[in-house]
């Protein structure tokens, strides 16, 4: 891919992180007062919301693709032999293909029913 | 006027293991320049002193080295406005180092030459047997025109923090002659000098600290032309080409 389609790709989903991350504080904090919000109990709750859901397997996927593609610029300006690159470009992949499909199983857990209070 | 203390920076890799610093008492004359100051301590206290200047008027750009911390050319920084009683000479950052303030421009012009500084055009028989003007309006001018000032001394590149770890990164320089080229209504090569900058190790490395357009002693602002230059890479087209049939119409009326 070329490298400005990525850059792209991380300017979109830091503007799209900031809009889904303010909206997760307001309502982890403000909504839910924050002692209630990180309760076991509160937690699964809002996995079994529907829309709640999606929201949250929305953030994991920005956050991790722009998290790990921020990483990865950093390494490119480490080293500069091609072998480098590679491996930097094919272990981001695989950083955030494993990072996101974890994430997707708690998800998938809590709103399932595999996990209970 | 009191003796001005000039530290230089002293190095020579086939012999020392390390820099060392050497200091020289200067007697100070009204309007000194830090290359009167360098020039007066390899002339009459030490001739092995390595440095490279010319013109000696800001045109040439060949005396860039780090002046009490800062990139600047020597023959555009007056001693008194250091304060007058320390100066300190460096060589350049982010280069090689020949002898003392002399460092190596190689790949720093390799770079330049990388980005197709010079025309590109599809007449190439226009190009080598002209019958007419090649026409360009003040406003596409405007576009470009703080950027054909540089003198390619090499200060903005030393101080660029992505050139310092990234050595396949083109530099401020090279990268705001990219756009000085790809802005130009004469040029057809924008395309193609585009594609050379959306790789790893291209345009997109800037960070935009702005160390280049700051250190710039002809106030030419490189930050700009590569935040610039980013906009049309992601687009992948090159800017509008209205200079060039202007020619053309130019040449058809003869």
């Amino acid at each position: 891919m070329k490298e400005s389609r990525l850059m792209l790709i991380q300017y979109a989903t830091a503007v799209a992180a900031v809009a889904l991350v303010s909206v997760h504080l307001v309502m982890q904090g403000v909504i839910y007062p924050y002692a209630t919000a990180i309760s076991f109990s509160n937690i699964l709750s809002v996995y079994r919301n529907g829309f709640y859901a999606i929201f949250l397997e929305a953030l994991l996927v920005v956050v991790l693709v722009h998290g790990f593609n921020g990483v990865r610029i950093i390494l490119q300006e480490l080293r500069q032999t091609r072998s480098w690159t590679r491996l930097v470009d094919a272990g981001t992949v695989v950083a955030i293909i494993v990072t996101v499909a974890y994430g997707t199983r708690t998800v998938i857990l809590a709103v399932f029913g595999g996990v209970s209070v | 006027m009191r003796d001005l203390k000039l530290m230089v920076q002293r190095f020579d890799p086939f012999r020392d293991s390390e820099p060392k610093m050497m200091e020289y008492r200067i007697p100070q004359r009204e309007g000194m320049t830090v290359l009167d100051a360098l020039l007066y301590a390899r002339d009459y206290l030490d001739h092995s002193i390595a440095l490279r200047f010319s013109c000696r008027q800001a045109s040439c750009g060949s005396c860039g080295m780090k002046i009490n911390g800062r990139p600047r050319l020597a023959c555009y920084t007056q001693v008194a406005e250091l304060g007058g009683e320390k100066v300190v000479a460096q060589p350049m950052d982010n280069f090689a180092i020949i002898k003392d303030l002399v460092t190596e421009l190689e790949s720093f012009f390799a770079k330049h030459k990388d980005m197709m500084p010079h025309l590109i055009r599809a007449d190439t028989g226009e190009m080598e047997h002209p019958s007419a003007e090649y026409l360009m309006k003040p406003e596409e001018l405007e576009k470009m025109l703080q950027f054909t000032y540089c003198i390619k001394c090499g200060l903005c590149t030393s101080s660029c923090p992505t050139v310092a770890t990234d050595s396949d990164f083109p530099g401020p320089q090279a990268l705001a002659q990219a756009y000085r080229y790809a802005m130009d209504p004469r040029d057809e090569g924008g395309e193609e000098r585009l594609k050379l900058l959306d790789g790893t190790h291209g345009v997109w490395r800037c960070h935009f600290a702005g160390s280049c357009s700051y250190v710039c002693p002809k106030g030419v602002d490189p930050a700009l032309g590569i935040q610039l230059l980013k906009r049309h890479v992601m687009s992948g087209k090159a800017p509008h080409r209205e200079g060039a049939k202007v020619f053309a119409a130019s040449a058809s009326q003869k």
